[in-house]
């Protein structure tokens, strides 16, 4: 048992490590965060967004966010619920995972803003009738559930720390101290946090759907060729367990190498995340099949113009990479089970997750770029949408971000649950605890 | 090569064919003076209409589009006559509208007039010479008969010898809109009495009781002469009270006019939500006054 508290929180503390990965990322915020004065100074007009593309780079990153995010929803509450053990150790990565990428989400729109300053009157006007105040909502709303989610599972292990772990870095005790909210592993605090767990894992389920759906309206509610699409909200849904299952899977190689937690994330669990990503990935699939395929097959007038540009036209390279490098290469190689081992399925991983974000690109840009209006009478720069490096770098800033928060969360905090984990192998850390 | 470059070269203006200004027209002058408060109404003339594009003058903040609409403030407009710009404001070109039918003679000359403030070492023709190459005034007179249903112009040249029927002046009918006006059937030429009659539509929709807006105006292909016109308010329209499509409530419409039903399950869905929420909150806050027993 010692060995297991040991083995799960040697990771926390500040070492040489940290400081170099932290100096690095914060130098690279530092440079970001400058094309970002740049944009409030000079305005919108420093990206490549003109009249014709309104939506860039910026919301097809935001697309990808919340994308991401959504797999806290898939490990913990529909894993976990049906009574999967394996996922335990899984369940705090995937939550770390879906806080960063929902906080920063929120974020990516400020950035999108010409005049940020106005942020309030998105409520101050809001309509009822608008997906944009139920975005806003709804991701709001997934964050809380999620963050919550993160955090009550972690008490335990907190207060096992606090009370057992000698090295507990001086500073960060007076912070255990106060989120372990004097836990002693009484009946009556399990019973508040089990049922207070239980209620979110229901909760987030229909919240993490609505993130994506509603996401999803905000392209289908139009009738512009591409995202006018019955099938919208599940082709998203099932897009962002594609996309979060690779996150997963990359940050579990990471944690693993890292944290040395080799006997905690061992090729099961990789061999099970792979089952997993072929699982969603073939779903997503079929959800491509049909939204290429149904209006190829009528080619209306409209869906030919924007089908011929992404299949032979301007964004053929793009489109056919992310659907065969993506998508298809990955899932026929997950199918062997060599290829579910930690090193490939990670690689295979990033290509998955490289594919997910180009995907956004692609259903962004190439709709913006037709619309029903011919262009006429604009400069060239207003027809063809190129990403400038002012926005580019914003785009970095929005992902440093997230680099940021997932190291803060995963260095200070266990991240494989320690009493969880003690538990499954027939131990209770909290019996010394107790009193 | 050479010969691409020579039929390219040839293909080029064919393209863009300039704005040709009619000789005769460029000599059209401002029947008055300009004076500061007609430089006034051009101003708030031009921001209404002309700001969208060609930005504030001096400022070269015009619209980037093709062909780019410029700053009126330069030379290449300011060594124009007042007749070109008149030419031009009127007729427009593709993307610029034809303003012959939104702004009327007076609110073109206004415009002008402000545009000229910023244009150095202007100097305004003299209005005088512009009565004496008009010839004659023409006035319109409007009237609606109800039994024939139908509207009458009456033409009337004021000269020396008074008030006589003008014989020969092209009339065009129109009824305003909400932008521009449009055109009652084909423009006629008045009779010997000065008279030129229209039927008018019987179902051209009016406002609620069935008002509308008609205008006469000289039609003068040369456009040389100040053109007449009169316009007047006259119930002859079909009373049309269509509700506003944002009247009742609707997914469209303001957020005090949301549906209900979307209201309710947005408020109902939010309610439910965050009550699990702060509950959850609360109860867990509570753990930490647990004591055993």
């Amino acid at each position: 048992m010692e060995k297991i508290i040991s083995d799960l929180s040697h990771h926390i503390r500040l070492n040489k490590g940290f400081f170099l990965w932290m100096g690095f990322l914060g130098l690279a915020l530092i440079a970001c965060l400058y094309a970002y004065i740049q944009q409030l100074s000079y305005g919108l007009g420093v990206t490549g967004m003109r009249d014709v593309v309104s939506w860039g780079l910026y919301i097809s990153n935001f697309v990808f966010f919340v994308a991401s995010s959504l797999i806290g929803m898939l490990i913990s509450a529909v894993l976990g619920l049906i009574g999967m053990k394996w996922v335990h150790p899984i369940t705090r990565i995937a939550e770390t995972i879906a806080v960063a990428f929902a906080a920063v989400a929120g974020l990516v729109i400020v950035m999108d803003m010409g005049r940020p300053e106005r942020l309030a009157y998105v409520f101050m006007y809001a309509r009822f009738q608008s997906p944009i105040l139920w975005d806003v909502t709804v991701i709001t709303t997934y964050f809380v559930i999620s963050f919550l989610l993160l955090l009550l599972p972690m008490i335990p292990d907190l207060a096992v720390l606090y009370k057992r772990f000698g090295n507990l870095p001086g500073w960060l005790k007076p912070v255990y101290k106060a989120l372990s909210l004097n836990w002693c592993n009484l009946p009556e605090q399990n019973r508040i946090i089990r049922r207070s767990i239980y209620i979110l894992l229901i909760l987030i389920i229909p919240a993490a759907l609505s993130i994506h759906t509603v996401t999803s309206w905000l392209f289908a509610f139009t009738t512009r060729s591409g995202w006018d699409s019955t099938i919208f909200g599940p082709y998203f849904v099932s897009g962002a367990f594609v996309a979060g299952t690779a996150a997963v899977i990359i940050a579990m190689f990471f944690f693993r190498k890292n944290y040395k937690l080799q006997d905690y994330l061992t090729d099961l669990h990789f061999n099970n995340m792979g089952k997993v990503l072929v699982l969603v990935a073939f779903v997503y699939l079929y959800f491509n099949i049909n939204e290429y395929l149904v209006p190829g097959y009528k080619l209306k007038r409209a869906d030919a113009v924007h089908l011929r540009e992404l299949m032979s036209g301007q964004f053929a390279l793009i489109f056919w990479l992310v659907q065969v490098c993506g998508l298809l290469i990955p899932i026929i190689m997950m199918l062997f089970r060599r290829m579910r081992k930690p090193l490939p399925l990670t690689i295979i991983s990033a290509a998955v997750l490289l594919g997910a974000w180009f995907k956004r690109y692609l259903i962004v840009i190439p709709t913006m770029s037709h619309p029903f209006l011919p262009v006429q009478h604009v400069p060239e720069n207003f027809k063809v949408y190129t990403p400038t490096l002012t926005e580019i770098a914003i785009t970095l800033l929005s992902f440093i971000l997230v680099l940021i928060i997932i190291t803060l969360i995963s260095k200070f905090f266990p991240v494989i649950p320690i009493v969880e984990t003690a538990n499954d192998k027939g131990l209770d850390p909290l019996k010394s605890i107790e009193s | 090569m050479l010969l691409l470059m020579v039929s390219a070269a040839g293909y080029l203006p064919a393209q863009n064919p300039g704005w040709i200004v009619p000789d005769d027209l460029k000599s059209k002058i401002c029947p008055v003076k300009f004076s500061p408060e007609m430089v006034k109404q051009g101003e708030g003339i031009y921001l209404k209409n002309c700001q969208s594009c060609h930005g504030l003058p001096t400022k070269q903040n015009f619209a980037a589009i093709k062909p780019s609409p410029g700053d009126l403030s330069e030379p290449r407009v300011g060594t124009q006559k007042d007749g070109e710009l008149f030419y031009r404001i009127s007729t427009g070109k593709a993307p610029m509208p034809e303003f012959r039918n939104i702004l009327n003679e007076d609110e073109r000359w206004s415009v002008i007039s402000f545009l000229r403030s910023f244009h150095k070492g202007y100097v305004q023709p003299d209005p005088g010479k512009s009565s004496s190459t008009a010839g004659k005034r023409i006035k319109l007179l409007m009237t609606y008969d109800t039994a024939k249903k139908r509207i009458l112009v009456k033409a009337v040249e004021l000269n020396k010898e008074g008030v006589q029927p003008a014989k020969g002046v092209g009339i065009v009918l129109f009824v305003q809109r909400y932008f521009g006006n449009m055109q009652i059937a084909d423009p006629k030429t008045t009779s010997e009495s000065g008279y030129a009659g229209f039927d008018w539509p019987r179902d051209l929709p009016g406002d609620k009781t069935g008002n509308v807006i008609v205008g006469a105006r000289e039609s003068d292909p040369t456009g040389s002469m100040q053109e007449a016109m009169v316009i007047d308010t006259l119930n002859i329209g079909v009373p049309t009270d269509k509700p506003s499509l944002t009247d009742t409530r609707a997914m469209w419409s303001t957020r005090d006019k949301a549906p209900v039903w979307v209201i309710l399950i947005y408020t109902l869905a939010v309610i439910t939500v965050w009550y699990f929420i702060i509950y959850i909150i609360l109860s867990v806050l509570d753990i930490r006054k647990i004591k055993q027993a």
